[in-house]
């Protein structure tokens, strides 16, 4: 114990001290704010500027959808209208938007058995956020003018098509808590952003580390006074120190940041993400638990190559998972509870990173974070059991990159 | 006393290749024990298993006359042939860090490694950092590594190599000098020349097999003094004489191969009858001649 301890703390004074951690410690939240930025910034405050034309017959119409659309702040549309449109006029609708005049035009025209056909013809392909504008407001136009031409009153129309907005809320501790889908994003994928850096930098990290005292040929050395199952744990316990140590570097400092005014003052209207004790405890246990299985894999997958060139090459059964469980990140939100997410969450490589997601989404219930912290250590005793045995034997082969059937004996051996 | 370390009949293979083969030996409290022979003859498998790295296939180690226990490994320094150093750590936390390892504790190990860095005269390192020393000063670190926590038994594989005449005299003192405070020391070499005069024990091993065995004079002893050196001036006919098998003659200095039981005192008249004699010196084979003598062929030096 005290031998493993010993090589605990000398791996983490050096990596600690090293450059690498400043770097990570600091880099990795910047990146994120970044990505993040850019993800969100751009569609809360540059949407840019669009023209657009109103084409109908019923010039009552026409100004009713005018003063709808512009209405609509968020839109941010200028819009044109052309009575009473015919079929020539879209000739040179089309011929204004080829001198990009316009970015598109709402047609407006009766159909064969009396019913509306709206068409919207734009520039642009896929801009949801327009046609979904679009949709409600030519609706709420066009609800209008029927029940003016039923014989309502104008005045009475208003109240008769008042528009409600929903109100999210999230019952979470047993308190109804305002929630926006952003904050829920955002905190979901900071988590998971962080576990998966950690889990796998650091799962990485500990195969280079081997690679390293490979190279240095101090193995052999360490040999004859301490355990290879000794050395191994140490460095284990020792890395792992260092990624929880900057875990919680990143939590004080986010927790401070989240509290100051800027942060008040940039998520204004939205509804500050909500993190519980428990959360970060689990959080810190997933942590473990991921990197103590992908430290073990690295590990020893490392002790069969001599370069960290070779050890790239293992480097996709780490990027795997990862793309996996980010793929299913928008479902996993939107879909908490169903069979694919409680799956993919009880899948050892991917659970630390979705569990990330389905806490930001809805709390689990516990005998399936119970279930999949169960799944995660059994993997490791497995992975760590075949890992100590190859790794035993593979720190001390020099040349070349060990295959699978040499793996494979060297598991045999005593 | 307990021999220090006993191998009997231990054996190891690995895949098809046969690495050590029955091999007995036993290394005495105060003597230094010399394993030679070529590179890849199964001397690194065979300190492997001394020291528990390896376990043998067959037949037994025992350290301290008692039977292998890694509790033993306390009292062994070894250095390793492939051996290295932490390159980010400073000189002085990583023999601190190796001392610790060997069951020092700080204070302790903080204290023996300055006596050593004094000794061997690295003083002005040790605030570096590894990466920035010498390899010959890496070496020294290496030494003192393993010499730190006061070792009864002392094992380096191949501790000369790469080392300059300096350095490697300065190792050689000091490995007699811990042979004398009765430590018994153990190193391999396949440069059998560099340790005829430091080995009290040898054991030359040959693809796996021990060849040869017992105490260096008496190994010597068995094999007749058949060579001869010659400086003298003046008529070289002596070299003619039926005792001579065969002889290198560079002008005023010749070295002679003596015809079996040969009578080297009368090619000594002889020669004094022809020629000034200023050396004539009868010597016994060098381990390296003895060496390809008994394994019958070429080993690569």
């Amino acid at each position: 114990m005290r031998n493993i301890l010993l090589i605990a703390r000398r791996e983490y004074l050096e990596q600690i001290r090293g450059k690498a951690f400043r770097i990570t410690t600091i880099m990795i939240p910047v990146v994120f704010a970044g990505i993040m930025a850019v993800m969100i910034l751009p569609s809360k405050y540059w949407t840019t500027q669009k023209d657009i034309v109103v084409a109908a017959q019923n010039p009552a119409l026409a100004a009713r959808l005018q003063q709808q659309l512009s209405a609509d702040k968020d839109a941010k549309l200028t819009v044109g209208v052309l009575v009473p449109a015919t079929e020539a006029d879209r000739a040179k609708l089309h011929a204004e938007m080829d001198a990009k005049k316009i970015d598109g035009f709402l047609w407006v025209a009766a159909g064969a058995d009396g019913k509306d056909v709206v068409t919207y013809v734009s520039r642009s392909a896929g801009d949801f956020t327009t046609d979904d504008r679009l949709d409600n407001d030519v609706n709420h136009a066009l609800v209008e003018r029927r029940l003016v031409t039923k014989g309502i009153p104008a005045a009475e129309v208003g109240p008769l098509t008042h528009r409600v907005d929903i109100t999210t809320m999230v019952y979470r501790n047993g308190k109804e808590e305002p929630s926006s889908a952003l904050s829920t994003l955002f905190f979901g994928e900071a988590m998971a952003f962080l576990l998966t850096f950690t889990v796998v930098m650091y799962g990485m990290n500990v195969g280079r580390s081997v690679i390293q005292e490979k190279t240095s040929r101090i193995f052999e050395v360490m040999l004859s006074t301490v355990k290879s199952t000794d050395m191994l744990a140490g460095k284990l316990i020792g890395i792992g120190a260092v990624g929880l140590t900057q875990i919680l570097i990143w939590i004080v400092l986010g927790a401070v940041l989240l509290s100051s005014a800027f942060v008040e003052k940039w998520l204004s209207g939205e509804a500050k993400p909500q993190v519980s004790g428990v959360e970060i405890l689990l959080l810190c246990i997933y942590f473990l638990l991921g990197y103590a299985l992908y430290s073990a894999l690295f590990a020893g997958l490392a002790a069969t190559c001599d370069t960290e060139q070779e050890l790239q090459q293992y480097a996709p059964l780490a990027a795997v998972p990862v793309w996996l469980s980010f793929g299913m990140f928008i479902y996993i939100l939107g879909n908490p509870n169903s069979i694919w997410s409680v799956l993919i969450s009880m899948f050892p490589p991917c659970a630390p990173i979705t569990m990330a997601f389905r806490f930001s989404a809805q709390f689990p219930p516990l005998w399936q974070i119970a279930l999949s912290l169960a799944l995660l250590a059994v993997s490791i005793y497995i992975v760590l059991w075949l890992s100590s045995r190859v790794y035993r034997v593979g720190i001390l082969m020099y040349g070349k990159r060990a295959t699978l059937p040499e793996m494979i004996r060297w598991l045999r051996y005593s | 006393m307990p021999p220090v370390v006993a191998l009997s009949h231990i054996s190891k293979s690995y895949e098809s290749k046969v690495a050590v083969e029955d091999l007995s030996l036993q290394i005495e409290p105060g003597s230094m024990f010399g394993l030679l022979g070529p590179n890849g003859s199964g001397k690194t498998s065979s300190i492997r298993m001394m020291i528990g790295i390896t376990m043998p296939d067959s037949g037994s180690v025992s350290l301290f006359g008692k039977p292998y226990a890694r509790e033993s490994l306390k009292r062994v320094g070894y250095l390793p042939e492939e051996r290295g150093l932490y390159k980010k750590m400073k000189v002085m936390e990583q023999l601190v860090f190796m001392g610790e390892l060997r069951g020092l504790d700080k204070v302790t190990a903080g204290k023996r490694a300055h006596e050593w860095c004094e000794k061997l005269q690295i003083m002005e390192a040790v605030q570096k950092k590894t990466e920035e020393l010498s390899k010959g000063m890496q070496q020294k670190i290496q030494f003192i590594a393993t010499l730190m926590h006061d070792p009864e038994l002392i094992v380096m594989d191949e501790p000369f190599s790469g080392l300059d005449p300096v350095n490697a005299s300065l190792l050689q003192d000091t490995l007699i000098e811990l042979k004398k405070a009765g430590k018994a020391i153990l190193f391999s070499t396949h440069r059998m020349d560099q340790v005829e005069k430091m080995c009290d024990t040898i054991c030359l091993i040959h693809r796996g097999h021990p060849v040869l065995q017992g105490g260096m004079r008496e190994v010597k002893s068995r094999y007749e003094r058949d060579h001869v050196a010659i400086d003298f001036e003046g008529d070289a006919g002596f070299l003619q004489h039926p005792a001579v098998e065969s002889f290198k003659n560079y002008g005023g200095y010749a070295e002679i191969k003596l015809r079996p039981h040969a009578d080297a005192q009368d090619l000594l008249r002889t020669a004094i009858a022809k020629a000034k004699i200023f050396r004539f010196e009868l010597m016994e084979p060098s381990l390296e001649e003895i060496f390809i003598r008994t394994v019958g062929e070429k080993i690569d030096a």
